[in-house]
């Protein structure tokens, strides 16, 4: 058996190998390709903005020069999408009932913990008794922790009446969890 | 924008079974590369604008199936014991024969091959590359590329042609 007919044997036993995947879903994904990386790509014009603002603070004349020099990355960013699809980036455990009261401003009832121990809740939240297995990766169809910030991606659109999402992480970004809760004025606001 | 997600369609409608082909060599797993291209195909799209300008779009999605596989590989290291290579191509031989779509005793003598020179046989086999662009799309020299295709294609014969065939043939 020569190259050539080594070759033919080798790429003839894959001619049954196809894909399967609709052309649609590959756009669909690619939608979620593009969010991913908005998110950071905002997060890194905020800090930019930021350090233009603090350049032109120090630059203007008669300044104060007790201004603290010094960029501090935003704790979170929230950015909501055209889609309704709302994405968070976490990179410092700090101010949940901010980030709590943002999401709720973008239509997410929503519940936020942070911290060992953690911030108080008014009131426990309870989970949510529906199709949770099923519901929560349509709720939260992205999720992407890390140690340094996590990413998520949430679709209140996703949610049906009578449930909330829950962001629940105590010391570490990559150890982050989302879970599906009943809503309530103490735990989601409403 | 229309005219481009058109343009995509057609691209991802030719080049899709030859880049699963590609992928599904590198890695010898159907489902990891069946995911590993559509992830790779998403991507594509996302940055159309940009790849389809690359002199070879379809070794765009390969080059990046495989930095998507990798990406994976080191993220689960820690917590996943990478299988012998051997053990994989046996198995597969064992297990999937009745279901895959590809010859079993074909996929275990390329599973049996470095990585490398898999990823050099799957570019040259299936998306034809040349040797410069193969050597290019895994950041190697031609002349590597021709010696691991060589190697390839020794082994591949050891392995699948019967010794009396070999014999007869020398």
């Amino acid at each position: 058996m020569n190259d050539h007919d080594l070759i033919t044997a080798v790429r003839d036993s894959f001619t049954d190998v196809h894909s399967g995947t609709p052309v649609e879903q590959i756009v669909r994904r690619s939608r979620a390709v593009r969010a991913r990386r908005r998110v950071p790509a905002l997060t890194a014009a905020v800090a930019v903005v930021a350090a233009a603002g603090l350049a032109v603070t120090w630059l203007l004349p008669g300044h104060s020069a007790t201004v603290q020099p010094g960029i501090h990355l935003t704790a979170w960013t929230v950015v909501k999408h055209a889609d309704g699809t709302v994405y968070v980036r976490i990179n410092q455990l700090r101010d949940p009932g901010g980030l709590q009261r943002k999401l709720r401003a973008d239509g997410v009832p929503a519940s936020v913990v942070f911290g060992n121990p953690p911030n108080v809740q008014s009131e426990p939240c309870q989970w949510y008794h529906g199709n949770a297995a099923g519901l929560l990766p349509k709720v939260v169809p992205s999720i992407a922790p890390g140690p340094g910030h996590a990413i998520l991606a949430i679709r209140p659109s996703a949610l049906p009446a009578g449930a909330g999402v829950q962001i629940i992480t105590m010391t570490n970004l990559s150890r982050i969890g989302v879970r599906l809760v009943s809503t309530s004025q103490g735990c989601t606001g409403s | 924008m229309r005219s481009q997600r058109l343009d995509f369609a057609e691209f991802y409608r030719r080049a899709r079974d030859e880049c699963l082909r590609t992928v599904l060599v590198s890695v010898g797993d159907y489902d990891a590369a069946q995911e590993l291209v559509d992830e790779a195909f998403a991507r594509a799209c996302a940055s159309w604008r940009k790849v389809s300008r690359h002199p070879a779009p379809a070794a765009w999605v390969v080059r990046t199936a495989l930095n998507v596989n990798v990406s994976r590989w080191r993220r689960r290291r820690r917590e996943v014991a990478v299988p012998d290579l051997g053990a994989v191509a046996d198995l597969s031989t064992a297990h999937e024969a009745a279901d895959s779509p590809v010859d079993p005793t074909i996929m275990a003598a390329l599973l049996r091959l470095p990585a490398r020179q898999r990823q050099v046989v799957a570019l040259r086999l299936f998306l034809d590359l040349d040797t410069g662009r193969t050597a290019e799309v895994l950041g190697v020299a031609p002349s590597t590329v021709k010696a691991h295709l060589a190697r390839a294609l020794t082994a591949l014969r050891d392995d699948l042609v019967p010794t009396q065939e070999q014999e007869r043939s020398s």
